[in-house]
């Protein structure tokens, strides 16, 4: 039996083990953790809240369903990710299919997106101009600094090289200076460089 | 070029948690774009975890679905342990198979049993080898006919050695005699 008061001290992966033995109760914990960061996730790339929740829905019964596969050896964000991954991709696949009917109107979505990002991204915040990269630069950034993981894992649940990841990284931290400007507090950053540049190494 | 070489050793440091190289350091000190980059880079972990909270609060709470899982859960066994799928691959089991067929037949084919035998026909096998088995007596005596291989050479030898003699007492016009007997081999 599981303690009520103790569930939301555990861990992703104690409680995957717990769900994987059969509780419910833990996986439906794991759910609620998830839920938004993986709404975050599809969000930038679905163009729509009511595909994004479709989206997070059908990962998470695809995740109860193999919960059985889960391995213990690794984290249950890398496994969640890659589950969550191989789903997004045949999602796009069936949008792309539609994409003739609703050509129009995802367009006009992107379109509102990014100039709402080239005009409020100060005010808005750094995760909403990220949203407007391409998509899988976003999800680079979304798994490094959102989730955390490292290059070999984020590599993993994206099914790509290190290499490819590092670029990814490299072209979405590149774009985002451009849309959000230089880091703020900078200029006392500055001085300090500048100070490091006159000494006889630099 | 070098800024382009600056931000990517920039990057690349970023994402491995190490210093940047001297010469990155050493042009970031010199232009101001790179100078940029290399803070917004450094800046850009803390920022996005600190507005991650904020970012994650604006998204729907959308409910979940447990009855969905209720009915997935039913149709699955609960705690099943972890394991590896055993997958078969269908060019090597093809092969396999291909195989294991061909042996059979060959098997078949070459160590085939013969039908059984009659009472006769037993009675003729016996009779047939009872007459091989009687052959060793006149055998044995065919064997110690057959001169001695070494006596043979021998023989050969001294007639070559006698006619080698004669040829050259003829043309030499001398006369060889033997000394002394020959030993017995």
């Amino acid at each position: 039996m599981i303690d009520p008061g103790r569930i939301e001290q555990k861990t992703d992966e104690e409680l995957a083990r717990e769900a994987r033995a059969g509780s419910r109760r833990s996986f439906e914990e794991l759910a609620l953790r998830y839920k938004r960061r993986l709404f975050a996730y599809f969000r930038p790339r679905l163009g729509s809240d009511q595909d994004a929740e479709d989206l997070v829905q059908e990962t998470f019964l695809k995740l109860y369903r193999n919960i059985h596969n889960y391995d213990p050896a690794h984290r249950f964000s890398t496994w969640l990710y890659t589950s969550a991954n191989r789903l997004a991709i045949s999602s796009y696949r069936r949008k792309r299919t539609t994409a003739g009917r609703l050509g129009a109107e995802f367009a006009g979505d992107m379109e509102n997106l990014a100039v709402q990002a080239a005009g409020e991204t100060r005010s808005t915040g750094l995760w909403d101009a990220a949203g407007t990269l391409g998509g899988n630069q976003y999800r680079v950034l979304w798994l490094r600094y959102g989730e955390d993981l490292s290059i070999e894992e984020i590599a993993a649940s994206i099914g790509k090289s290190r290499l490819a990841v590092r670029l990814l990284l490299h072209r979405a931290r590149t774009n985002l200076m451009k849309r959000v400007g230089p880091a703020p507090g900078r200029a006392e950053a500055e001085r300090e460089t500048a100070a490091v540049g006159e000494t006889p190494l630099g | 070029m070098f800024c382009n070489l600056t931000r990517w050793l920039i990057s690349r440091a970023e994402d491995r948690g190490k210093e940047m190289p001297r010469f990155a350091e050493r042009h970031a000190a010199r232009c101001e774009a790179c100078r940029e980059y290399a803070l917004f880079a450094a800046s850009l972990s803390s920022r996005l975890s600190g507005e991650t909270p904020a970012f994650l609060a604006k998204s729907p709470d959308s409910p979940l679905d447990p009855a969905a899982w209720a009915a997935e859960g039913a149709g699955r066994g609960t705690g099943a342990p972890f394991r590896r799928r055993f997958v078969l691959h269908p060019f090597p089991t093809a092969a396999v198979v291909l195989v294991v067929a061909a042996s059979a037949l060959v098997l078949f084919l070459v160590v085939r049993r013969e039908p059984a035998l009659t009472s006769a026909e037993k009675l003729a096998v016996i009779a047939s080898l009872k007459s091989v088995v009687a052959a060793p007596a006149e055998f044995s005596l065919a064997v110690a006919e057959v001169g001695s291989p070494l006596a043979k050479e021998r023989q050969i030898l001294e007639r070559s050695v006698v006619s080698a003699v004669e040829y050259l007492q003829t043309r030499l016009n001398i006369r060889i005699e033997r000394k002394e007997t020959p030993k017995s081999l």
